[in-house]
């Protein structure tokens, strides 16, 4: 029984010590979560879709939470959306109109030159791929709600050539 | 002289700064809990009768259910509107996708990666039967307890209960 109080009375120290420690970068992982969340945080965005904007290969931008919590993301940003087809996965496109706005968009660029005009409805919004040969978006999924806005890209920031906003 | 009134007030400033900071930690603990845990929200209006009161019922969120796994048929949801981006509403998921919803006069098939999403009072609703289906990205938690008011107080379930119109004033618990 003895040893066992010894056993415990030389580890205390040494546990209190590691809660500590653990509580500290506990905090930090929260600070950083939440800043991470609503303030502003780095993103991998690779693929062909917004060619000759970002690269193929994977560029990383910042991206700011605060523009679309205030309503400020409209047309022309290069936004970073929850896919409506997949939740769990997120793409990066341009918003080309808002709600209100009629839409005309090529069909299928590569194969004719059929067109069609649509009218984003209420609190949606219209996203394109700057690449509209090889880029999945509002023209096959439609419009997309704005709360599925998850933030804008303003700021790249690898490759080095291509630092500087966006 | 002004030295000496600056250092009068330090260990009070170091106090309020102190407190302050535990204040400012115990608020970002509550955020993480009701963004990532358990929320509460108040349900107004009267979508969601005879389930949720008209004039407000409280009522406990869970963030859980819809970060790891899909949400089933029959689940009552907080979802953000996709006509109001500011606002949330609270409404039962009808069909999931790949599921054929509606009645004899019109069907139509819930697409990949969205839900269809109805009021259970049909008849003063605006859910799915008018905007569509909605991307399941929208969801924001699952409503799982009803606090207030106490005659509601329990567990939400997965159906809607029974509350023929011939029984006597109030709702039947089933």
């Amino acid at each position: 029984m003895s040893r066992l109080f010894q056993f415990v009375r030389q580890w205390k120290p040494i546990i209190k010590e590691g809660f500590s420690q653990s509580f500290l970068i506990a905090k930090f992982l929260c600070l950083l979560h939440v800043t991470n969340t609503h303030v502003c945080t780095p993103v991998l965005v690779y693929g062909p879709s917004m060619l000759p904007t970002l690269n193929l290969t994977g560029d990383v931008v910042l991206v700011e939470h605060l523009s679309q919590k205030f309503g400020k993301v409209g047309p022309r940003h290069v936004v970073v959306v929850r896919s409506p087809e997949n939740p769990r996965k997120t793409v990066t496109k341009r918003i080309v109109a808002v709600e209100g706005e009629s839409v005309t968009f090529l069909v299928e660029p590569a194969l004719s030159d059929r067109s069609h005009t649509v009218v984003v409805p209420r609190g949606h919004v219209w996203i394109q791929g700057d690449n509209i040969y090889s880029s999945r978006d509002s023209r096959q999924f439609g419009p997309v709600p704005y709360g599925l806005i998850l933030g804008k890209a303003f700021w790249r920031v690898w490759p080095p050539d291509g630092f500087g906003s966006l | 002289m002004s030295l000496q009134v600056f250092r009068h007030w330090i260990p009070t400033v170091k106090d309020a700064f102190d407190r302050t900071l535990m204040v400012a930690k115990f608020f970002c603990g509550l955020h993480v809990t009701n963004t990532f845990l358990c929320t509460c929200a108040l349900a107004m209006g009267p979508s969601m009768l005879p389930t949720l009161n008209l004039t407000g019922s409280l009522v406990l969120v869970e963030r859980l259910s819809i970060r790891f796994g899909k949400m089933a048929s029959g689940e009552v949801v907080l979802i953000r509107s996709p006509e109001e981006p500011r606002k949330v509403v609270i409404k039962r998921i009808v069909g999931v996708e790949g599921d054929a919803v509606g009645n004899e006069e019109a069907t139509a098939v819930v697409p990949k990666g969205h839900i269809w999403i109805e009021g259970d009072n049909k008849h003063n609703s605006r859910d799915s039967r008018q905007f569509g289906p909605v991307p399941y990205g929208l969801l924001e938690g699952r409503v799982f307890w009803v606090m207030w008011p106490p005659e509601d107080f329990g567990s939400v379930g997965r159906k809607v209960e029974n509350n023929s119109l011939e029984s006597s004033a109030g709702c039947q618990k089933t």
